[in-house]
């Protein structure tokens, strides 16, 4: 069994009267992806500073790589790498330069040329970081966060802003990184991206943790299913789903038919083909992440019920 | 503290700031331009006349001995109306500010044993500085020329110089000031731009993930402004020396006033920062603080030019001591001046020093 690198009981941080983290609990092991989902204002970034000794706590244990942070500090910030919310590293740096500045900093580092090689930047290696694009920049955050050669690496919305593309350069070096076996910590508001890289994820909202797990077992949980979306369906096919008892609703002017299990898509079909009922196409879709958020949030829907 | 850390951060300082070309501009050009823009101006002041524009009526003997003594003076410019201009229209055409009108019977004055007055008519804008100094020099001719005719004797005679030596000249006067000017802005700007920046940029997050210690950082950038000071400073004298032929020593007070000056505005940038955390707040803030200094502290003119409630304000401006205790050690060779002023500067530079360093911190609460 893989041993608990970061272990997080009760944890509080309170700025005067707003409750920004609400007794969070949480336990890592030693390389696993665990990604901290929410959207902005959740509380995410709040959390991974304290561990990452950026911020004060006002409450809770804190241990990282067994060390309390309250008293293990310098020797939690030597062994940890953090890529900061938003972090542009120096304009009229290269990318070799700033690899070289912070790593010059630490008594044991990774060589630039190393670096540059695992986020394959061997092209850009003498082009000011300036000049780069928003992926390549973040390619550059992430090869600096890895520059002691961390055993916790901490990724704070590392993909924010990029465009689909850049995200996907990143993803695959986050890849690497686990398969590296290094333990990362991923805050993200993306759910497509916590769901394809993460070992566990921890979905947070309000300053709390409303579920945690691995993906497929938060989405078993608490996901809806497997949904039909039947389009363009005419008064006959709604008529014949509302009268069958199958949960459903209807959005855009598309009937959303809930399948219980393996027998709910051949009656749907069935009752789409009878009678005069018709429709414009249909297709079945799994639970994500996203629809787990939104049933346990209830945000989204709410908007939606609102219109 | 590890100087290890320092001199990492110095060496990205300056393989950053030298690719910057706006670095460039603010910190050497700039300067320069304005060393340029203030030396055409002024170069002459010192050996410069006042113009006083004369009507002679009176085109006698006495008038032409008057207006004589009057040239004598070098301090004068006489220009000639012709005696047929209305005079009163011909200021008006002309804007005219200092005029003087010599009666047509001024050479009557002269008889033997006359016992006649004439009164010469002025016209002076009051509004204007020359006037007085016009109204001062016709005054003591005049003076002068009754003493003769009355048949006394001077007994009592005034020589009048400058406190500064006659070699100096108004750039001598300017380059010090400039030199501290710049100091300030290099300095307050230096640090307040680069503390917002880094704050927007995640890069104190990010150091505050490393070894490195706030107070490491704040020393290798006070010792990377105090650098670009003390560079300014070279490439400033080399100019004014090449082109004004200005009169500038360099000696070890005005290095520590320098030293001095860059430590107290680095803080002063950095405690700036540190209060106004937004980037452009924080940049106003800085304009805010340092443009008043730039034109009450005696940059640009001798403080003594200010009324007197802003003589006043000036004494409570870093700036003021600095560009002064510059002058004292570099142009007037006034040791006991170059003293005090460096006294004032330290106690100040330590201040702000010290809350710097104690505001400054890269975690938050």
């Amino acid at each position: 069994m893989s041993e608990t690198v970061i272990d997080v009981k009760g944890l509080v941080k309170n700025y005067g009267d707003l409750h920004a983290v609400q007794g969070v609990d949480l336990e890592v092991k030693a390389g696993e992806v665990y990604s901290i989902l929410g959207p902005n204002g959740a509380g995410k970034t709040t959390t991974v500073e304290i561990m990452e000794c950026l911020r004060l706590k006002t409450s809770g244990e804190v241990r990282i790589l067994g060390l309390d942070i309250d008293k293990g500090q310098k020797e939690i910030r030597r062994r940890i790498g953090v890529l900061p919310q938003a972090f542009n590293a120096f304009d009229y740096l290269t990318v070799k330069e700033n690899i070289d500045y912070f790593g010059d900093l630490f008594d044991k580092r990774i060589s630039a040329d190393g670096l540059i090689k695992a986020v394959q930047l061997e092209d850009k290696r003498n082009v000011w970081f300036v000049n780069l694009s928003g992926g390549l920049k973040q390619r550059v955050g992430v090869a600096i966060s890895m520059v002691n050669d961390p055993e916790i690496i901490f990724l704070d919305e590392p993909t924010t802003g990029l465009d689909p593309k850049a995200r996907r350069e990143v993803w695959k070096v986050i890849q690497d990184l686990k398969a590296q076996n290094k333990t990362v910590i991923l805050t993200t508001h993306y759910m497509e991206e916590a769901e394809v890289l993460s070992d566990r994820v921890a979905i947070m909202d309000g300053g709390r943790f409303i579920a945690m797990g691995t993906p497929r077992q938060i989405i078993d949980q608490y996901g809806a299913g497997s949904i039909c979306v039947v389009k363009a369906p005419n008064d006959a096919a709604t008529k014949g789903v509302k009268d069958s008892g199958m949960q459903y609703e209807i959005t855009n002017g598309d009937l959303c038919v809930k399948l219980d299990d393996n027998r709910s898509l051949a009656k749907l079909v069935n009752l789409l083909s009878a009678g005069e009922a018709s429709y414009g196409e249909m297709l079945v879709k799994g639970s994500t992440l996203e629809d787990v958020f939104l049933k346990l949030t209830g945000k989204k829907l709410a908007e939606r019920e609102g219109q | 503290m590890k100087m290890k850390h320092v001199i990492v951060d110095l060496k990205g300082q300056a393989k950053s700031f030298f690719r910057i070309k706006s670095n460039i501009f603010w910190t050497i050009a700039f300067p320069l331009f304005l060393i340029l823009v203030f030396g055409a101006i002024f170069s002459n002041m010192g050996d410069s006349t006042t113009t006083l524009y004369v009507q002679d009526l009176d085109e006698g003997p006495g008038s032409t001995a008057f207006l004589e003594a009057l040239n004598q003076t070098e301090a004068i410019e006489l220009k000639f109306i012709d005696a047929d201009e209305d005079i009163d229209q011909y200021i008006k055409d002309n804007s005219l500010t200092c005029v003087m009108v010599i009666p047509s019977n001024f050479s009557e004055a002269f008889v033997a044993n006359s016992t006649a007055t004439v009164a010469i008519d002025m016209r002076l804008d009051d509004t204007v500085s020359t006037s007085s100094v016009v109204r001062n020099i016709v005054s003591a001719v005049v003076n002068n020329f009754n003493l003769g005719m009355s048949g006394g004797t001077e007994h009592i005679q005034v020589d009048s110089d400058s406190i500064v030596q006659e070699h100096f000249t108004y750039l001598d006067f300017f380059i010090p000031g400039i030199i501290g000017m710049t100091i300030m802005t290099t300095c307050v700007f230096g640090m307040q731009g680069t503390i917002s920046r880094f704050r927007a940029a995640g890069i104190f997050r990010k150091l505050a993930t490393t070894p490195m210690r706030p107070f490491e950082w704040l020393l290798s950038r006070m010792i990377w402004l105090l650098f670009i000071s003390l560079l300014t400073l070279v490439v400033i004298m080399v100019f004014g020396m090449l082109a004004f032929g200005m009169n500038m020593t360099i000696n070890p007070e005005a290095l520590l006033l320098i030293v001095c000056g860059s430590a107290m505005f680095s803080a002063l940038g950095m405690i700036i920062a540190r209060f106004v955390k937004n980037e452009e707040t924080a940049s106003a803030a800085a304009n805010a603080i340092t443009f008043p200094m730039m034109f009450l502290s005696g940059t640009f003119f001798e403080m003594s030019m200010m009324p007197e409630y802003l003589q006043s304000v000036a004494q409570v401006l870093p700036l003021t001591y600095l560009s002064q205790g510059l002058r004292d050690a570099m142009v007037y060779d006034n040791m006991d001046g170059a003293y005090s002023n460096l006294l004032v500067v330290a106690i100040i530079a330590v201040i702000f020093v010290v809350v710097a360093v104690l505001v400054t911190k890269w975690e938050e609460d």
